[in-house]
């Protein structure tokens, strides 16, 4: 009776094993909280981005102007360069798009300067092909614009001077 | 000191151990990435060649209200708009036909401003 209950209280305890327990728990814990810290309280804000990351809305914003300026200038080559940056998979197919949504949208201004610069660059003048033919534009639009100022050379932009 | 507290300050440390981790994967390693960014977080020179079109825009047109509403697209003051935007043509060395569309707007802006005053 006396060497059982010896027996019984000499059991090793499990303690050495645990004790590493509580480490894992505070390192996952700090995981969790860093992480949390790292992607939804304080994250990466993405400074000084290539016109290319803009969102639609002012892709599209950004992608008129170019047009307008061109209408204005007829700068083929600094209008494609400028077109450049926004990384469109395809340019003329983007301008096509946008100049029909302008046109639906009642902006004919807006659609035929990006319909004109769609069309220069794919090397054809008739650029009112890109609109719908139930469309009707002034004879004044099927000729594209004279450069009315001198073409200057565009300062490539890029991030390395 | 106890052995209790031990086990508290141990724990401690692996929470900054782990919290230090987490921060070093989430900032560094694998960063949140938005799927776009604004107008006014792109790049001082694409910025700067926005401006230039404006500018090239007013010259042709002479709405200062329109060329007002464009540089508005870039989200700060117009008028420091376009002046950062010659001060960094200038150290680039844009054409001087290119800066001088920029500098007209920017005086046809502070005439503006000036009379509103």
């Amino acid at each position: 009776m006396l060497e059982d209950t010896r027996e019984i209280s000499v059991t090793p305890p499990t303690s050495a094993k645990r004790s590493s327990w509580y480490l894992l728990t505070g390192i996952i814990l700090g995981l969790i909280l860093g992480l949390a810290y790292a992607w939804l309280i304080n994250p990466v804000i993405y400074e000084n981005g290539p016109p290319a990351a803009l969102g639609e809305l002012d892709k599209d914003f950004y992608r008129v102007t170019i047009a307008q300026v061109f209408w204005v200038t007829g700068d083929l080559e600094r209008a494609s360069l400028r077109l450049a940056v926004l990384e469109d998979p395809d340019p003329v197919y983007a301008l096509g798009s946008q100049a029909q949504r302008a046109l639906a949208a009642g902006n004919d201004t807006d659609a035929r300067a990006l319909a004109l610069l769609a069309a220069m660059l794919q090397g054809s003048p008739q650029y009112p092909s890109l609109i719908p033919e139930s469309t009707s534009l002034p004879a004044t639009t099927t000729e594209p614009p004279q450069p009315s100022v001198p073409t200057y050379t565009l300062p490539i932009p890029t991030s390395t001077p | 000191m106890h052995r209790r507290t031990w086990r508290f300050v141990f724990f401690a440390l692996a929470i900054l151990v782990g919290f230090a981790a987490g921060l070093g994967y989430g900032w560094v390693i694998n960063p949140v990435e938005y799927q776009s960014i604004g107008p006014q977080t792109v790049q001082v020179d694409y910025q700067t060649d926005f401006v230039l079109m404006v500018a090239e825009l007013y010259q042709a047109e002479g709405d200062l209200a329109m060329a007002l509403a464009r540089l508005d697209f870039l989200g700060a003051s117009p008028l420091v708009t376009i002046n950062d935007a010659i001060g960094y043509a200038n150290s680039r060395s844009y054409a001087s036909a290119d800066l001088y569309l920029m500098e007209n707007l920017a005086f046809v802006l502070q005439q503006a401003l000036d009379g509103r005053d």
